[in-house]
């Protein structure tokens, strides 16, 4: 707010410039000289409504004046112009008076017409003194009520359906529609809501809050069934996810995100730790598997070199000392292939460094009945 | 209350984020300034560069125009011709501090200085550094990369491509046909392999033609582009999508010589309107911008601009960017002759851009491009 304060109070600046206090008093000066002519009558009979123009016509010859003297004259031309359009709205109104009864004109011309010429003529004039294209006030306003992009989205959404609303009831008491029926119809809504609507409702209101929290936003990266998912668009029922796996599209109902536990990759950063296992023999030594994992993990193209690759020893498994490589990737969608990559790159690194990859093998073997008679080791099986 | 507007590339939409990162670039100064002179305030507005002077126009005959205008030099030069900036009134002892013959460029054909010279902005090789191990430095490193997958980005805008002119051999041909002269054939040959360069490249299955350079520098933010070509004002903007990520370097060379970025020289412009004690803080301003603490501060806070003051050594040594920039000033005299004649010619940019268009797009070959390039520098229809 002190922003666009300063903003604001940065425009008084002007009147530190001659010019621009020589149009103002011009400006002044004119519009005080036409309404002492009209309240003293200074022309006699001349009419009412003919002592504008004149003060039109003094404003514009000035600001011609101005500008034969090689002197900046815009402000006085562009108050002609605004006088003149509010000029114009008298004459529009003794114009209406012939269609319509003079309470009828009064009540279009004090809450219309005018109001909506003065907020026109305001923004005319705020460009006139600051570069309203280049969104510095809309940004400033932006800030000063401390509005995000989503929470304007959602406010959009509530005012469109709040005027739709309005609407429907305006038409609805136009056309004659009984208030008390109107009365019946919402608590017989309000019952339906309570029962068959309930989700339809719970899912709507579920929506508005994700967006105005925006915690789920188009572009984030969620986790559903363990598969990351892309969202693409938030609607007021359900979420569009794209799910890169099998190139599906998924619908999920907004509650869903409301009401249970979601895992996101992307709402400070786009950065994933992933992670893949694999064992080597025993006889390798640890530390040099080690080493060789977290340099084959550097060298594969979409491993973020920061924060590094780290390799660690898990486990003692049954046949292989279990070894677990992590590493962080930019795009959390891009999980699965870079592990195929990390994975394959392993199995090169091992076969070039001679380390074997064990896996369990069973020797399977003939028993001799009675068991008795079984000799084992005797080549007899 | 200092008023100072901003001319911005017409490619950029001026929106909050833009607004912001002038608003931390002109901080650097401004806090500084403000030591000396508690009572300044300063407001701004930003315009695209071919918008600025209608603007200015309009402002201007309002009295409501800027104190101050940082432009680039052959706009400064339009606008003190169309009378809407005064000269500036550069002492002897400031002279000094710049070259020569730059200062001549930036005088109007009455021998009047259009402003005082303050940073210089260069175009810039961008590229992620997570997928890229270095820069290509030469236009072949530039095809074998782009071929072995890495998605490569060019901006259509002939402003954004003259780079590419100085490595393929086509600026003697352009420089020739700029003063008049049928180019000799050799450098015609040059001119056709540039065009013909640029006609292949968009073959090429991981080169993409963008219609600017905002597209360019959002594609290559979501990090769908491993390699750009890039304004250095834009990188603050860059470095906050892709952080450690982002690379730079000097644009790659050819057979045909060293690039020719397009560069732009930003100068302090006096506003017309200005009040008395406003003139006096305008000059203060801008003469405290040039001295040597202030420029350095500027390039070594930003790291986005160089300075103007040639006795303001850059530690190249310290940043990989600023030594990118510095490499990028040295080769971006070689269009200084160029960019005057581009620019003294809006219909001629806007004949060049078409002539690309149609290349790229191939509708029309190298041999004809060429010819009509030579046409429409030579200044025939």
């Amino acid at each position: 707010m002190k922003e666009l304060s300063l903003e604001v109070l940065g425009w008084l600046g002007y009147l530190e410039r001659p010019a621009v206090m020589l149009q103002l008093a011009l400006i002044v000066a004119a519009v005080v000289l036409t309404r002492q002519m009209r309240r003293r009558r200074w022309l006699g009979r001349w009419p009412l409504l003919g002592y504008t123009p004149l003060g039109l016509g003094l404003l514009a010859a000035l600001a011609l004046l101005l500008q034969k003297l090689h002197q900046p004259h815009g402000l006085c031309a562009l108050w002609t112009w605004l006088w003149l359009g509010w000029y114009s709205l008298q004459l529009l109104s003794q114009q209406l008076l012939r269609w319509l009864p003079q309470e009828r004109v009064h009540q279009i011309e004090t809450r219309l017409l005018r109001p909506g010429y003065l907020v026109m003529s305001a923004l005319v004039m705020i460009n006139e003194l600051d570069n309203v294209q280049d969104v510095a006030l809309a940004w400033l306003i932006q800030r000063a009520v401390g509005m995000s992009s989503s929470r304007r989205k959602a406010l959009e959404l509530m005012l469109r359906y709040a005027v739709v609303t309005l609407g429907l009831i305006a038409v609805a008491i136009h056309l004659g529609l009984n208030t008390t029926a109107l009365i019946a119809v919402a608590g017989g809504l309000s019952v339906g809501l309570g029962f068959g609507i309930k989700e339809v409702f719970s899912n709507f209101v579920s929506g508005l809050w994700l967006l105005f929290e925006g915690s789920v936003r188009p572009g984030e990266v969620l986790m559903l069934d363990g598969d990351p998912c892309e969202v693409r668009k938030l609607g007021l029922r359900a979420t569009l996810l794209w799910r890169d796996r099998d190139n599906a599209e998924l619908l999920i109902p907004n509650q869903t995100f409301f009401t249970e536990m979601a895992t996101t990759y992307t709402a400070s950063d786009r950065m994933r730790r992933s992670q893949v296992s694999v064992g080597a023999a025993y006889h390798h030594d640890p530390e040099s598997v080690i080493a060789l994992l977290e340099a084959t993990a550097r060298q594969v193209n979409r491993v973020l070199p920061n924060p590094a690759p780290k390799a660690l020893l898990l486990s003692y498994g049954d046949s292989a000392i279990n070894y677990a490589l992590r590493f962080w990737i930019a795009n959390p969608m891009d999980n699965v292939t870079i592990c195929s990559e990390v994975n394959q790159a392993i199995w090169h690194a091992f076969k070039r460094e001679g380390i074997e990859i064990p896996f369990p093998q069973q020797v399977e073997y003939s028993m001799v009945w009675p068991p008795e008679q079984h000799l084992p080791n005797t080549g007899n099986h | 209350m200092l008023y100072l507007a901003i001319a911005t590339n017409p490619d950029q939409t001026i929106d909050g984020e833009v607004l912001e990162a002038y608003r931390e670039r002109l901080g650097l100064l401004e806090s500084d300034f403000k030591a000396l002179h508690p009572n300044t305030r300063f407001q701004f507005a930003l315009y695209p560069w071919n918008r600025i002077e209608a603007a200015m126009q309009h402002r201007t005959g309002a009295g409501l125009g800027p104190d101050l205008l940082l432009v680039n030099g052959m706009t400064a030069i339009r606008l003190l011709e169309a009378g809407l900036s005064d000269p500036y009134p550069m002492t002897p002892e400031q002279a000094m501090d710049f070259e020569p013959a730059e200062l001549d460029r930036l005088r109007d054909r009455h021998g009047r200085l259009a402003g005082l010279p303050v940073l210089l902005n260069t175009q810039l090789a961008c590229f992620n550094s997570t997928r890229l191990q270095q820069a290509p430095r030469t236009m072949g490193e530039l095809l074998t990369i782009s071929a072995k997958g890495h998605p490569i980005g060019l901006s259509l805008n002939v402003y954004e491509l003259i780079w590419s002119a100085g490595s393929l051999g086509a600026l003697p041909a352009l420089n020739q046909a700029a003063t008049g002269q049928m180019p000799s054939k050799e450098s015609l040959n040059g001119l056709e392999r540039w065009l013909a360069w640029l006609q292949n490249a968009n073959t090429y299955q991981r080169i993409t033609f963008y219609p600017d350079q905002e597209t360019t520098d959002r594609e290559f933010q979501a990090g769908r582009l491993d390699w750009i070509p890039c304004q250095s004002t834009a990188l603050n903007r860059l470095r906050s999508k892709l952080g450690s990520a982002l690379a730079v370097a000097p644009l790659p060379s050819g057979e045909g010589g060293e690039a020719s970025p397009l560069n732009q020289l930003r100068l302090f412009a006096l506003g017309k309107n200005s009040s008395g004690a406003g003139r006096a803080q305008a000059l203060a301003f801008a003469n405290f911008s040039i001295t040597p603490l202030s420029q350095r501060n500027l390039s070594l806070g930003s790291q986005t601009v160089l300075p103007a003051n040639r006795f303001v050594g850059i530690p190249t040594n310290s940043s990989k960017t600023l030594a990118a920039m510095a490499v990028a000033a040295k080769q971006g005299q070689q269009v200084n002759t160029l960019t005057k004649q581009l620019h003294n010619n809006l219909d001629r940019v806007e004949r060049t851009q078409s002539v690309i268009n149609a290349l790229v797009f191939s509708t029309q070959s190298p041999v004809a491009g060429g010819q009509e390039l030579v046409r429409i520098f030579r200044g025939q229809r």
